[in-house]
């Protein structure tokens, strides 16, 4: 599958050059240091959301197989509200914290634009939504051959933990990249020497350097992980129901009490009693 | 050439793969698969066939023989399947697809050679039952009988892996990370497909109704049952 985004004539499905965007995101073809060195990484945003949505309603049919056939609500419904409700989670989530990231990240006189941005995290969520769907059918497997609630919800949760955390560590090692890529305006000049203060455009906070990524703008990102991360629980728990217990009848929504970590808590709790 | 003794003479290849500069592969990728999923099949089914003998093998009994037979492959090549998605996207996120080939090669040969060993140990197993086991201590023993196969398969994973690492050090995870993966999968597929011997008190079927319960809690319960009782 060597080919680059725009060779292949329009022939070729939608969907297939959707996966093919996301096989060369996983595969690190674009992440190069090369294909840094422009400030954004080259990912079709649009294409690799569309792959996401896609991966990303796999999980939440695997996930919703539990309620398939539980004793007392064996229903449908479940995978169906799974189905759109874990790229919802995804999406809200990334919704939510993005404008507070682009503002922190000018603030700091980083040169990623708004669309390097959204790139750098879709394509983060693509990682993501690759893991996730990589292991549906393991959770699919526990799901219809496990009655024990708790046990299949930490299982979902620690499922998503590993997911996020390889979603974060290629986010972390991209930022890394790019701040060892060069501006394009200065192709030869080594670090140490300083970047014509004139040609590009800096926020108040920032120290005049060549490299594309200063220090404030990697831990801009590392605080919005945590951020996102904590985000993303409370939206999964606010969406809830993903899995559905099997001594309630299905509804689309839960109501609003207590919160993720809490929920959590109790779950590890009712696993040992 | 007879074909049995085809069968007998790739197991023994599949034994010795790797294990001299002389026992290179010449064949082909798609043909290594191939053979060593004949071989699954074949040495998994003679292996569960006896596993299911523990009943006897009279009137609905041989049904038992059969199931098993049926099963120790399903449950190898099944727990394989469902494994390998994610280790697939693992390796293309450590830069590791080049090799990907090889390393799904290098997996059902290990397999292949995990029938093989377990076939091995039939004598073993068949010994055992004849000498008179309890039910429990049987299933405690075929346990034991695949601990064994699996870690001695190992052995084969290790040197079919070792040209990988020296090409890139990261497949040394990658392997710790397979047998995480695969480990905890079988044992639940394990459970799932039970029973493999047939409790000979009750009547032969393919699945248990019964609790579909969590693997480990099950097993953990069951060695306490059986070391309590022999004390």
């Amino acid at each position: 599958m060597e080919s680059s985004p725009g060779a292949r004539g329009s022939a070729e499905p939608a969907i297939k050059r959707a996966f093919t965007e996301l096989d060369r995101l996983l595969r690190g073809e674009v992440t190069q240091t090369a294909s840094l060195r422009r400030g954004a990484i080259d990912v079709d945003p649009v294409r690799l959301s569309l792959v996401a949505i896609v991966l990303s309603m796999v999980y939440g049919a695997c996930m919703g197989t539990f309620a398939l056939f539980s004793a007392r609500s064996a229903s449908a419904m479940q995978v169906l509200a799974s189905m759109i409700k874990v790229p919802a989670l995804f999406f809200l989530t990334l919704l939510v914290t993005l404008p507070s990231l682009y503002v922190f990240n000018a603030l700091v006189g980083s040169r990623l634009t708004v669309a390097a941005v959204v790139r750098l995290l879709v394509a983060t969520l693509g990682v993501i939504v690759a893991v996730l769907a990589s292991l549906g059918p393991i959770v699919a497997f526990f799901s219809v051959s496990t009655t024990s609630y708790p046990f299949i919800l930490l299982f979902n949760v620690v499922i998503f933990g590993v997911s996020g955390t390889l979603g974060m560590l290629f986010l972390l090692q991209t930022l890394h990249r790019l701040t060892l890529a060069r501006p394009r305006s200065t192709p030869d000049v080594p670090a140490q020497s300083p970047a014509d203060p004139l040609s590009e455009p800096s926020g108040p906070l920032d120290r005049l350097d060549d490299r594309l990524l200063s220090r404030h703008v990697r831990t801009i990102f590392r605080i919005w992980m945590i951020v996102f991360a904590l985000v993303g629980a409370q939206m999964g728990w606010v969406l809830r129901p993903f899995v559905g217990n099997p001594n309630l009848p299905f509804t689309w929504f839960r109501g609003r009490e207590s919160n993720f970590f809490q929920a959590v808590f109790h779950t590890v709790l009712s696993l040992f009693s | 050439m007879n074909p049995l003794v085809a069968l007998f003479r790739q197991a023994d290849d599949v034994l010795r793969r790797g294990s001299s500069p002389a026992r290179a592969q010449p064949r082909g990728w798609a043909s290594s698969l191939g053979n060593s999923v004949l071989l699954i099949l074949a040495f998994g089914m003679f292996y569960g066939g006896l596993m299911g003998t523990y009943g006897g093998v009279g009137g609905e009994r041989i049904w038992q023989v059969v199931y098993s037979g049926v099963k120790v492959p399903l449950l190898l090549l099944a727990t394989f399947v469902l494994s390998l998605p994610s280790f697939f996207v693992l390796n293309t996120l450590l830069g590791l697809r080049g090799d990907f080939a090889r390393v799904v090669a290098s997996l059902l040969a290990t397999q292949a050679g995990l029938t093989v060993i377990l076939a091995s140990l039939a004598p073993v197993t068949a010994f055992w039952y004849v000498s008179g086991s309890g039910y429990q201590q049987a299933i405690l023993f075929n346990g034991l009988m695949f601990a064994v196969a699996s870690l001695s398969a190992q052995w084969l994973l290790r040197r079919e892996y070792r040209p990988l690492i020296v090409r890139h050090p990261a497949h040394r995870w990658m392997l710790r990370t397979w047998i995480v993966i695969y480990v905890f999968v079988g044992i639940q597929m394990g459970w799932v497909l039970r029973p493999f011997i047939g409790n000979p008190r009750a009547p032969v079927q393919f699945f248990r109704e019964d609790s579909w319960s969590n693997a480990y809690v099950v097993v953990l319960e069951m060695i306490w049952k059986v070391t309590t009782r022999t004390m």
